[in-house]
């Protein structure tokens, strides 16, 4: 058996499944938003009734974004307050992704990666980018949605745009997140958002630079520390 | 009601009488009613008053509303498409002249019950319209933005962005937009898959009231029965009238409250029935003919808890954050 080490703490998983079921409830409840389930019959399909209702929508749509909110938010802090900042997009990151995936089809080298590959830090930024202004937008609309408040035309209808087109943006950026997997150099990567760890082999391989950095680091000293009570301890029995 | 009058009922009639007299003084008739730009209207519409305009074909308000907005009226492209998958689409075009239900080519009518109040059988004559509402639902749900409430409150379809899903009719507690398929911005995008027309209803005359004219309604009435003018003085008036004539007042309270202010003798509840009675009579289940219920929430207000919910959790988020680096931190537990 290859030996584990941890890839994703349990703050990184929480954050990852929180916003992952988060924006599914918000795809469908936002869908919801407008008249497609009665029209394409989801609505008579068993238990789908309540998918018609536009206000039910409503609400899964609100509390769905309150948890989304809550986890981007949590994320945010967390990693500011932790200054970690690895799966930020980094410059040259486009030309490297071209290398990587030339060399995923290929079958060539990949040139070193860090703890995210270059087109996993350019994926975070397209899908972060779209969720800020899905919240930022998301926010106008809940502020619109209060009695007596009369926001601006041009704001509400600015929001209404965006917060639709940053929309099928990010289900195109899920989608293709999730198509990523077909690649099979990345399926180790799925394991590690699940129960937090990957083959050590894969991250010495693919993520050298954050191998031998970190978590690998760590693990050579444990080696030598190994080592070093190995010898302590022969040359104990040689003293006896 | 009982002839005697109490003391305390004197001084009311005396206060409704009052305010009156101010407001026909003020001039309520007159074109430019002393509103401002950003003052929003109120419209009473006088039951009481109104008689359907029984001896002509078209209640004069209808015709007037028809022709003022005639240009605006959709001329579809043919042959429509269904809406796919469904086999069916909404059409009103060769129903044109259609006047005594709301239709996109029809944006008031006028709906005649018979109600029996106080041992006699009342002829109620309903002119119906878009109520404009304080908070309206259909203003704020559609998913394009394509309503817009201005500083008149005049609630109004912007009939370019307009995708025709008629969700706002669905959300409206009255159904008042209706549908039109065949035009509008869905036929360049996906006229197959998605929307359904343009929703055509009452827009209170915007252009007019920006040109401090009123509602073609109002002036083609000739019975003084619609009279708007700003609007708590508009919603004091419907109280004072509705004192005067022992009558009841509908609009005020619904759907957490709207610009249209019905006053009439006989209640509400009573008309409600009447309509209901007579749609079912006729077998009319089609949208275009709201009825007049009571009790109207506006389900916007029940989402307030939910919303404050959604602005509270990036505080939520961003605490929970700091406990948890602040406990790592102490705990020194490294997890890359």
């Amino acid at each position: 058996m290859t030996n584990k080490i941890l890839r994703q703490s349990r703050a990184n998983r929480f954050i990852h499944w929180g916003t992952a079921i988060s924006i599914l409830l918000l795809i469908i409840s936002g869908m919801g938003q407008l008249p497609v389930y009665k029209r394409y019959n989801v609505t008579s399909l068993p238990g789908g009734e309540w998918l018609g209702s536009f206000f039910e929508m409503l609400d899964l749509h609100y509390l769905a974004a309150g948890i989304l909110i809550f986890v981007v938010s949590f994320h945010l802090v967390y990693h500011a307050l932790r200054r970690e900042y690895d799966i930020f997009p980094k410059k040259g990151d486009v030309k490297e992704s071209y290398l990587i995936i030339k060399a995923m089809v290929t079958g060539g080298k990949e040139p070193p990666a860090d703890k995210y590959l270059a087109e996993q830090r350019l994926a975070y930024a397209f899908i972060g980018v779209n969720v800020v202004v899905l919240i930022l937008t998301g926010i106008v609309k809940v502020l619109k949605n209060f009695a007596g408040s009369q926001l601006p035309e041009t704001l509400i209808a600015l929001s209404t745009h965006l917060h639709n087109l940053a929309t099928v943006l990010l289900i195109f950026g899920i989608g293709a997140h999730l198509l990523a997997f077909i690649v099979k150099a990345n399926r180790p990567l799925i394991r590690g958002m699940f129960y937090g760890t990957v083959d050590e082999d894969y991250a010495k391989e693919r993520h050298s630079l954050w191998y031998n950095r970190g978590r690998g680091k760590n693990i050579t000293k444990t080696k030598d520390k190994e080592v070093k009570q190995k010898n302590d301890s022969q040359n104990k029995s040689l003293d006896a | 009601m009982s002839d005697k009058i109490s003391r305390r009922s004197f001084f009311q009639r005396s206060a409704a009488a009052g305010a009156l007299s101010f407001l026909a003084a003020s001039g309520l008739n007159k074109p430019v009613y002393g509103m401002t730009n950003s003052q929003e209207i109120g419209t009473v519409i006088d039951l009481s008053k109104c008689d359907g305009c029984k001896n002509l074909e078209t209640p004069l308000c209808v015709s007037a509303c028809r022709q003022k907005n005639q240009t605006k009226f959709p001329e579809p492209i043919t042959p429509i498409k269904d809406y796919w998958p469904q086999p069916k689409h909404e059409d009103w075009s060769d129903k044109r002249g259609l006047t005594t239900r709301l239709t996109p080519y029809n944006w008031n009518y006028v709906e005649h019950v018979q109600v029996d109040h106080n041992g006699e059988t009342e002829d109620v004559y309903v002119m119906r319209h878009c109520m404009h509402c304080d908070n309206a639902t259909c203003q704020k749900v559609c998913p394009f933005s394509a309503i817009n409430k201005d500083a008149h409150g005049a609630v109004s379809i912007n009939e370019n962005i307009c995708f025709g899903g008629a969700k706002c009719r669905d959300v409206c507690p009255w159904g008042i937009p209706q549908r039109q398929a065949g035009v509008g911005l869905y036929l360049d995008i996906a006229p197959t898959l998605a929307g359904g027309g343009v929703m055509y209803k009452c827009d209170l005359c915007r252009d007019l009231l920006a040109k401090g004219e009123k509602p073609r309604c109002e002036s083609a009435c000739p019975k003084n029965a619609i009279t708007s003018g700003p609007k708590e003085e508009m919603k004091d008036y419907a109280k004072a009238r509705a004192q005067e004539i022992g009558g009841y007042i509908y609009g005020d309270v619904q759907n957490g409250g709207t610009s249209t202010f019905y006053v009439s003798k006989v209640p509400f509840s009573k008309i409600n029935e009447a309509i209901a009675a007579t749609k079912k009579a006729q077998d009319d289940e089609k949208p275009g003919r709201p009825l007049m219920p009571a009790d109207v929430e506006n389900y916007l207000d029940t989402e307030k808890g939910m919303a404050i919910g959604v602005l509270t959790a990036p505080i939520a988020g961003a605490a929970l954050a700091a406990v948890t680096v602040y406990k790592t931190l102490k705990g020194e537990k490294v997890d890359d």
